[in-house]
């Protein structure tokens, strides 16, 4: 297989190299002995995590509760209905020409029926 | 497996003393998986830690014997992998903290080091992984695994999930861009060998 990848490669000098260069660096790098601290450390640092875990899981689960008991009072408040709501309801409801005709009802003069019957008799 | 099945299921129910058994048999092997990946021995003992921190909290999900080992092994590449990520992360922040003259003393520093100092072992890692430094951290592990611990395609194409043409590939290109990184190396110190003969 080395042989083939130098011939793909063409340069079977460099391939080799580093064949051997990857045998010696397994040489070099020896297997550490585990400390006779290992255990009680690597079970220390799970009991931490645990405790992180844990933490975290009340934190969301209280934050769910917040969340569904917003939502249940936001339900509450949308679903009981205020007079305002009602006016706002019905000024939904209406049609252009209603709502035309009121709004522009409330920006006429106030009738003025002497000033109507002057214009009459000129 | 180094361990029986129900040692792991043991394990999986809670059993405390079934966990250090596993621990304890796969240590070693995990232990020197992870020197050779991250060439660091002072860093090995915390990063295996790791892996069996993440074995203990995901023990429940596995299902089948079988796949203990490259599961295990899986999460040892994990583990390496943000290793890897981390370091390189701090020493890229590392020297963006230093002005440039301050980088040239280090360098210079570090190469009479090298020359004096440092025994052949510790000159034959800090080339290999200068070399590998020109890989990203997934191909480095990928190429570590394959030329260093000598696993065999079908072992990686396990802990990879990968097809196997796929992992030649990769490795192809891997080990293309350390020749080519090897090159530069080798013709830069030829280059400057002629210039001091000059």
């Amino acid at each position: 297989m080395i042989f083939n990848r130098a011939m793909e490669n063409g340069n079977p000098e460099r391939e080799s190299r580093l064949d051997e260069l990857f045998l010696a660096y397994r040489d070099a790098c020896p297997t550490p002995e585990a400390s006779t601290n290992f255990m009680p450390a690597l079970w220390a640092r799970i009991e931490a995590r645990e405790v992180n875990t844990n933490w975290f899981g009340r934190f969301a689960k209280g934050l769910v509760t917040a969340a569904l008991a917003a939502s249940v009072i936001l339900g509450l408040m949308v679903s009981t209905k205020s007079p305002a709501r009602n006016a706002s309801s019905a000024f939904f409801n209406l049609s252009f020409v209603d709502a035309y005709s009121a709004d522009r009802a409330s920006s006429l003069d106030p009738l003025d029926i002497d000033r109507i019957s002057y214009l009459e008799t000129q | 497996m180094l361990v029986e099945f129900e040692l792991i299921q043991k394990a999986q129910q809670g059993d405390a003393a079934a966990f250090n058994s596993i621990v304890s048999a796969y240590r070693r092997r995990i232990m020197g998986t992870i020197s050779h990946v991250i060439g660091r021995p002072e860093d090995v003992e915390d990063v295996a830690q790791e892996v069996f921190i993440r074995l203990y909290f995901s023990l429940g999900q596995l299902r089948t014997p079988e796949v203990f080992e490259p599961w295990l092994y899986r999460l040892t590449v994990n583990a390496s992998y943000d290793y890897l990520r981390k370091s390189r992360r701090r020493v890229e922040s590392r020297m963006a903290d230093l002005s440039e003259q301050q980088v040239m003393m280090a360098d210079a520093v570090a190469g009479s080091r090298a020359q004096t100092d440092e025994s052949e072992k510790r000159r034959v890692r800090d080339t290999v992984n200068e070399l590998l430094g020109n890989v990203s951290e997934e191909d480095r592990i990928l190429l570590t695994l394959k030329e260093v611990e000598g696993l065999s395609l079908k072992e990686l194409e396990k802990i990879y999930d990968v097809n196997e043409n796929a992992l030649k590939v990769r490795l192809f290109r891997a080990r293309q861009r350390v020749l080519k990184k090897m090159k530069d190396v080798t013709g830069a110190s030829s280059l400057n060998a002629k210039e001091k003969e000059g």
